[in-house]
């Protein structure tokens, strides 16, 4: 692993994207656990998956984002949850891209009800909105993937120990 | 996903290699800790969440349930049309698609022309879940449709806003007419959480993602033609409904 010691500002700015992509999912993964069901249907809208494996993975994909971004904010693993944070973010948009191209109507669960069209009208703006967030959210990750170390991390603190 | 099942592993690992190793066991030991009560947290949370979701079979059953037809609450089985209804009484749409035709599909029910099937289920939050346990409970005394309208009459602005409660669901019943005990226990003692558990898990398992859904003969009404009373009867009519 590089070493980046000499850069004062990057361990700060780690922690800021440690804190904004993991608060990101922790937030999503928390509203999502209060309604299971719709969390679930909005997993469902992609056409992704079988209905049986999209329920599956949208019962416990809130968990998930929720188990990330614990590992990011407390600065556990956090190439590797940077890896898993961005690699979600590109899942879902490949997710949006592909319902976009195919015209479905989504209804984003990510923040509650966010992105309805509950009338069955495609607007070109809610997948792309959708899509430049999570963009952002893969950009966050990125940089969390070059510059791992940050300050209050408890993986800076096993590191610290073990150098002195 | 990947990661999260090599956890446990890594943590063995570190655990045996950290102590007699070149890392000072106690960080990691601090470090492990807190991942194994993450990992303890995701699992148990997605564990619950799946099983959860799953139909019971032990559920207790309302009166004119269909166990074969999602659960639903089934009128008139022998009628040739029939009509699925997935509706949540806490969403807008759902309100709105009873008003313009709650009045035309009653009359049908109870002139037993149209093999009617409700689907209360849970998409929009807690209190989703609770109206429908408590429509339920009105089925027991036979006023499931007088009951089921009178939640959209009431229903509130803001969903899950502390709006429907127990109380509020046994004061509905009995504005509609509904003066058993039964009805106020069946409510309060959640005596069909696990119902509405299961009509949302068979929704969930037939790809229904959004209220109102209502499928004329297994085919979906699009949502352009379910405000429209005349369009809607014309559909009906073409359908065979006299």
């Amino acid at each position: 692993m590089k070493r980046i010691s000499h850069v004062a500002i990057a361990p700060w700015l780690t922690l800021v994207a440690r804190l904004l992509l993991g608060g990101v999912l922790l937030v999503a993964g928390y509203l999502k656990t209060t309604n299971p069901a719709q969390a679930a249907a909005s997993v469902r809208v992609y056409r992704v998956l079988p209905t049986g494996l999209a329920n599956v993975f949208g019962y416990a994909l809130p968990w998930i984002e929720i188990g990330i971004a614990l590992l990011l904010v407390l600065g556990i693993w956090v190439r590797y949850s940077a890896v898993a944070g961005g690699g979600l973010m590109l899942l879902f948009i490949i997710a949006i891209g592909q319902a976009w191209a195919r015209k479905l109507a989504i209804n984003c669960g990510c923040f509650g009800n966010g992105g309805v069209s509950a009338d069955g009208k495609v607007h070109p703006g809610v997948y792309l909105a959708e899509m430049l967030r999570d963009l952002g959210l893969v950009l966050v990750a990125a940089y969390l993937y070059r510059f791992p170390r940050g300050k209050f991390a408890i993986d800076r603190i096993s590191e610290e120990f073990t150098e002195g | 996903m990947a990661e999260k099942k090599n956890e446990p592993n890594q943590k063995k690992n570190t655990n045996k290699g950290g102590a007699a190793g070149k890392n000072k066991g106690k960080d990691n030991g601090t470090r492990n800790l807190v991942i194994g009560m993450i990992l303890l947290v995701v699992l148990a949370g997605a564990g619950s969440a799946i099983a959860k979701n799953r139909t019971n079979t032990h559920a207790a059953l309302p009166s004119d349930v269909s166990v074969s037809e999602g659960y639903g609450i089934s009128f008139n089985p022998k009628a040739p049309v029939k009509l699925d209804v997935y509706e949540d009484f806490q969403c807008p749409n759902c309100r709105n698609f009873e008003a313009v035709n709650g009045n035309y599909i009653n009359s049908l029910v109870r002139a037993k022309k149209m093999h009617v099937v409700f689907h209360p289920i849970n998409i929009l939050g807690p209190e989703s879940g609770l109206t429908s346990a408590a429509s339920a409970c009105a089925s027991d005394q036979g006023k499931f449709l007088e009951y089921h309208m009178a939640l959209y009459k009431n229903q509130p602005t803001a969903e899950n806003s502390g709006y429907w409660t127990n109380e509020k669901l046994a004061l509905i019943g009995h504005s509609i007419g509904i003066t058993s005990a039964k009805f106020d226990t069946c409510i309060n003692t959640g005596q069909y959480t696990k119902w509405a558990a299961n009509v949302e898990a068979d929704a969930a398992a037939k790809n229904i993602n959004s209220t109102p859904t209502v499928l004329l003969n297994g085919k979906p009404i699009p949502p352009q033609d379910q405000l429209n009373l005349a369009g809607l009867k014309n559909l009906f009519k073409a359908a065979g409904v006299k």
